[in-house]
């Protein structure tokens, strides 16, 4: 079904430089969108991630069968990394050491104060976002992507139908089940906190 | 209590829905230079893992004559390994390996894993998992990519069963930092040098990088110098090819860098190693600049860094500058 992808990684792995141009081009951008919105961690954490996929990927190429599309292999790894990054984050100390340059250098980045900030603003934005992202996550994985393939990503139905192996009805059908589906749970979230709220009034 | 806002509930539309997702899921774009960065280092790790695949090499006549290279193996390989065998001894340890174990089977144990800094030693058979780099006891580094099988037959010898290394003796070892490389096609011998071998099946390709190779394929004696690459197929022939010592088919190799120490070093030694490890030449725009290479002394540490990575950050505390001239490192004082 995914002929094109299993032919790009055949190519790869004959050592044809133009396939890894293609294979890098379509999924490291969207890799870093991907765990971008899945995790909300910062951009350097989000690039360490994104990269480890792609080189436990190229490492593992002949591990790619074609049973899924190729950026649907690489989400499931870069699933693994982010559940590996959580894990060792728990594992870590609560405090960086100013010893280590890359934490200065990360550390006084973050007290760039951006201009025109808003606070108040800025955490309705957050609490906004995070309602959304929440619901996203709690939707099968399959609702998920497809979501962010037309969101986030911008592909078409057509497009988001060879991501997922489907056809285009079933893609439409697809996308508006999981419209759905994410309603429901967004809404779930809201009368969620909403009710946590109440207890305190 | 808490009022319902009129955004929360039944009451969202289709509209609102997807107004929640298209602001949540927009993603801002990569910066191009990290976007590079990653780049380059999948690329590195693309590079090494499929060396061993690179570049396939087609004979119409494999069965037959992998048949005769394999009787041909054997009668070299049973003259060059009649001596008896003795007690193991250090052939080098392991200095870095970037992915997975090196898995060896030995004559005392069998198939167990090793890792950085556990010693190799004569016997010894290994599967390199991943890119991994071995310091050797007698001078000099081998660096094995990913799923390359090697045999330590002595301390002078190892045979490449199947897979990529490249063997790094620099002139200044001498003689007695000599490494012999038995492969599907004939046993290398080199003059101080570093070279690449392949070995695909009964096919074997050498590349040399610096000094000189002699490749006994049983009937003949083939001599290389740097710039030359050998290809031997399995009906013996053995053609020469020129090639460039620097760019993108040497990159695995760079990859697998040993550490240099750069504190209390001279700026000039460290330029030399860079362009060396890069199979490339050193010049300088000026007389001036070589002084200042020679009188700048260093400090702190590039460990973990690949040569050329590493060189702009150098460089950067210094007063000179570099540019990348085709085979040439060019160093310069700004203007």
């Amino acid at each position: 079904m995914y002929e094109s992808d299993r032919a790009l990684v055949a190519r790869m792995g004959a050592g044809e430089q133009r396939a890894f141009e293609e294979f890098f081009q379509a999924s490291a951008p969207r890799l870093v969108a991907y765990a971008s919105r899945r995790s909300g961690l910062d951009v350097a954490s989000v690039e360490d991630i994104v990269q480890n996929t792609l080189i436990k990927a190229v490492r593992n190429l002949a591990g790619y069968r074609g049973e899924a599309s190729l950026l649907t292999w690489l989400t499931q790894i870069c699933r693994h990394e982010l559940a590996d990054f959580s894990r060792k984050a728990a594992r870590r100390p609560g405090h960086d050491s100013l010893d280590e340059p890359d934490v200065v250098l990360r550390l006084s980045q973050q007290l760039l104060a951006p201009t025109q900030f808003e606070p108040a603003a800025a955490a309705d934005a957050e609490s906004y976002r995070g309602a959304v992202i929440r619901a996203l996550n709690s939707l099968p994985e399959r609702y998920a992507l497809a979501l962010e393939a037309k969101y986030g990503d911008g592909l078409s139905v057509d497009e988001i139908a060879h991501l997922l192996g489907l056809t285009s009805i079933a893609a439409q059908s697809l996308l508006a089940r999981a419209r759905e589906a994410f309603r429901e749970r967004w809404l779930e979230d809201s009368d969620d906190r909403l009710n946590g709220i109440a207890q305190y009034d | 209590m808490t009022e319902r806002h009129s955004g929360d509930g039944e009451e969202r539309s289709d509209a609102e829905v997807d107004s929640a997702l298209t602001d949540a899921l927009r993603t801002r774009p990569m910066d191009p230079r990290a976007l590079a960065r990653m780049r380059e280092a999948v690329a590195h790790e693309w590079r090494a893992s499929v060396a061993t695949e690179h570049r396939p090499l087609r004979s119409r006549r494999w069965l037959w004559t992998s048949l005769a290279a394999a009787v041909a193996i054997s009668t070299l390989t049973l003259g060059w390994f009649a001596w008896p065998v003795t007690a193991p001894v250090s052939f080098g340890s392991i200095a870095r390996s970037e992915t997975g174990d090196v898995e060896v089977r030995s004559a005392l144990v069998l198939h167990h894993a090793l890792h950085a800094g556990d010693v190799l030693r004569t016997g010894d058979k290994f599967t390199a998992q991943g890119p991994t780099l071995v310091a050797l006891s007698s001078g000099g580094t081998l660096r094995i990519a990913g799923n390359s099988v090697v045999e330590i037959t002595s301390a002078t010898e190892i045979r490449l069963e199947r897979g990529m290394i490249y063997v790094d003796k620099p002139p200044a070892l001498g003689g007695s930092g000599r490494l012999r490389v038995l492969t599907q096609a004939g046993l290398l011998e080199h003059l101080g040098t570093a070279f690449e071998v392949l070995s695909e099946g009964q096919k074997v390709r050498v590349r040399v990088r610096e000094g000189r190779i002699r490749m006994h394929t049983g009937s003949s004696d083939v001599v290389a110098d740097a710039g030359t690459e050998l290809l031997a197929t399995p009906d013996r022939e053995v053609s020469q090819h020129p090639i460039p010592t620097y760019g993108g088919d040497w990159l695995w190799v760079a990859a697998l860098t040993p550490d240099y120490d750069i504190e209390g070093q001279a700026l000039l030694g460290y330029l030399q190693w860079v362009t060396r490890e890069l199979g490339q030449r050193l010049e300088f725009a000026d007389a001036h600049a070589r002084e200042v290479a020679e009188r700048t002394i260093l400090h702190g540490t590039v460990r973990g860094r690949a040569p050329l990575d590493s060189l702009a950050n150098v460089l950067a505390t210094t007063t000179l500058a570099y540019e990348l001239r085709g085979d040439t490192i060019w160093i310069q004082s700004p203007p």
